[in-house]
């Protein structure tokens, strides 16, 4: 994977984050002072191996959980201090969300379901079906774009999830296990969507992961393990 | 999305649009009993005697809803002959028949009691269709009786304190217009009854001649008009009130309804028992909708989830739930209002006899009648009652945290 030369300006910045949770009586300490920043145009991953709090950070950095401790700022604004209309309008109209399980709505068509984000932003219809057409065709479905979730294959379905996430134009994406429900050949046809869409776009991404496959590509790591970043590294232009 | 959302689980949907339209047609069902009970009631009313309206001096309507009560009073409506027949020219009107309130003594024997007389004019009354039951005998006949040849109907309360049956003599004694007493020979035609006890016990009835003859006067107390439609009946008061003002005697019409403030209060009571009712019916199907409305929304929290992620608002995934349950309620009530119908059809053509309504003495056939409004008023409460319910599941799904609901089985 290669990637433009970033901005300066942070896109994300995190600033001694910790979240825990409590499950039964034991407390769980998912983030425990997690430090960063990811600059706007920028492919990172993050890894580490199961329950090392990536997913748990991925909700921060999308505004979807609060910290219990600590900042998390994106673009600009900081989302411990935002109120959740706040945070929603964000989600709505600068960031894309990818899931591991794909997360489409069933009775929608691929095509209704990546057009849902663009009337949720009001835009208009005619433009709306231009885009999605588009973003469809980008993605490799614009001859399955009528077809309903149940009737596409799983690299077919994040092919949609993808698009539903690219096609409002978002600063970034944040992409939990994207490929962890396909096969590594579909994965891999999936993370070079990814890389190719943060190239051509300039769309910023964090994947977090623990596939090697992806891992391996990445301009940038941020290594978690127990709730802490034990490693940050860079490859390439930064 | 909305609609497409209740495809999802075609028999919880079913089971849902079953429930919304069984308690839509059961609204429906009982609007008709009510609207059959009313209009039962209503016409035992009017036919029973009181006819649709009631023209008198407006002096004697003042204080004294019923005629009866008016019977004290001396007969006052002169010229009434003419006014009738102009009242009977008027569109709608089936007849107008002269009335008198009147009271007196009645002796057999060696028995005498007090009645209240009524007086009228048996040929119009048919004409009418006011109706009276008859225990035995036979009803007063059209013709107005010759000297000598006065005829009574008795209530049974009556004939039976006096001891007297058809065919028998009773003597009539009453106070003239003038205030001496005087006296009469009258024949018992027929034992009859109101259907209450208490008026069954003082009630004579016979013809207005008879009347005018042992009260010495040519006047009637009043003129009882009979319509050929009972929903009718403001609009022929009004039409009426000009001609009456034109009378040198002030006159006033007064509706059969204001006459009989029983029906009021059958009716009060009626409506009481139709709301109780509805208002189970709202509980059971708010109660059960709403569990099925829950689950369906508890099945889907990670679907909630995933639209709140991508910047759904709280707002509108609560409008989500309501919206497809406004749906469902939409449908059941259609559903409802269709069964309420058919049902209603069906049961009409099994000819059920019912007991009489209040007040009345004849039987009835169950005929409900369902009013278009009646559908209507189906249609709207099982979509406000399954909005009603949806209410509280789309509280919980905006009250979702977004990271908990999409990490959701």
């Amino acid at each position: 994977m290669t990637v433009d030369a970033p901005t300066t300006t942070p896109l994300f910045e995190a600033r001694n984050l910790t979240k825990a949770y409590r499950q039964g009586d034991t407390v769980v300490e998912a983030l425990r002072g997690v430090d960063f920043a990811i600059r706007s145009g920028e492919l990172v991953v993050v890894a580490g191996p199961s329950g090392c709090g990536k997913t748990t950070l991925l909700n921060l950095l999308g505004g979807l959980d609060e910290a219990d401790q600590g900042h998390v700022r994106f673009a600009g604004t900081d989302l411990a201090t935002c109120p959740e209309s706040g945070r929603t309008l964000l989600r709505r109209r600068q960031l894309g969300f990818v899931f591991q399980s794909f997360n489409l709505v069933p009775v929608l068509s691929a095509f209704e379901n990546v057009e849902y984000g663009l009337w949720l932003v009001g835009v208009p219809k005619a433009e709306r079906g231009r885009r999605v057409d588009e973003i469809l065709a980008v993605v490799g479905l614009g001859e399955r774009s009528r077809r309903r979730p149940a009737q596409l294959s799983g690299g077919e379905r994040q092919r949609v999830a993808l698009a539903r996430a690219l096609v409002h134009d978002p600063l970034a994406v944040l992409a939990d296990e994207p490929t962890a429900s396909l096969d590594s050949r579909t994965g891999t046809t999936i993370v070079d969507l990814f890389a190719r869409m943060n190239r051509e776009k300039g769309t910023t991404f964090v994947l977090a992961t623990h596939d090697p496959a992806i891992i391996d590509r990445a301009p940038r790591r941020l290594l978690l393990c127990d709730g802490l970043v034990v490693g940050d590294e860079r490859i390439g232009p930064s | 999305m909305a609609l497409r959302n209740l495809g999802r689980n075609r028999r919880r949907t079913l089971l849902c649009l079953l429930v919304a339209a069984w308690g839509g047609a059961a609204l429906v069902l009982t609007a008709g009993f009510v609207r059959f009970s009313f209009d039962g009631l209503r016409e035992a009313i009017v036919r029973g005697g009181l006819g649709h309206l009631e023209v008198a001096p407006a002096g004697d309507f003042s204080g004294a809803a019923s005629s009866l009560e008016r019977s004290a009073l001396p007969p006052a409506l002169a010229g009434w002959q003419s006014l009738r027949n102009e009242i009977e020219a008027r569109p709608h009107v089936q007849a107008v028949g002269a009335a008198i309130q009147f009271t007196g003594m009645a002796s057999h024997a060696d028995r005498s009691a007090a009645f209240l007389g009524v007086a009228v004019e048996p040929d119009r009354e048919r004409r009418m269709g006011l109706k009276v039951k008859i225990r035995s005998g036979e009803d007063l006949p059209d013709a107005a009786p010759g000297e000598d040849e006065d005829l009574a109907l008795l209530g049974a309360g009556l004939a039976r304190a006096l001891g007297a049956v058809p065919g028998d003599r009773i003597v009539l004694v009453a106070p003239t217009v003038e205030g001496s007493l005087d006296a009469m020979d009258v024949t018992v035609r027929g034992v009859i009854t109101s259907g209450l006890l208490e008026l069954d016990a003082r009630l004579l009835k016979t013809h207005v001649m008879t009347a005018q003859r042992l009260l010495g006067t040519g006047n009637v107390s009043s003129l009882i008009v009979g319509l050929d439609d009972t929903d009718r009946t403001a609009a022929a008061k009004a039409g009426m009130l000009p001609l009456l003002r034109q009378s040198p005697l002030p006159l006033d019409a007064v509706e059969w309804d204001t006459r009989a403030p029983f029906y009021g209060q059958v009716r009060s009571l009626y409506v009481g028992i139709f709301a109780f009712l509805g208002g189970i019916v709202f509980l059971l199907v708010v109660l059960s909708t709403s569990n099925t409305i829950l689950m369906s929304v508890m099945e889907r929290v990670r679907e909630f989830g995933t639209l709140r992620a991508i910047g759904t608002s709280r707002l509108q995934v609560a409008s989500l739930v309501v919206l497809e349950s406004l749906w469902l309620g939409l449908m059941g009530g259609l559903g409802g209002a269709a069964l309420g119908a058919g049902l209603a059809v069906l049961i009409n053509h099994v000819r059920i006899q019912m007991p009489p309504p209040p007040g009345a003495v004849d039987p009835m056939e169950l005929a409900l009648r369902v009013a278009p409004s009646d559908l209507l008023a189906a249609l709207v409460f099982i979509i406000v009652v399954l909005g009603v319910a949806s209410l509280m599941p789309a509280v919980r799904v905006a009250r979702l945290r977004v990271w908990e609901a999409l990490a959701h089985d």
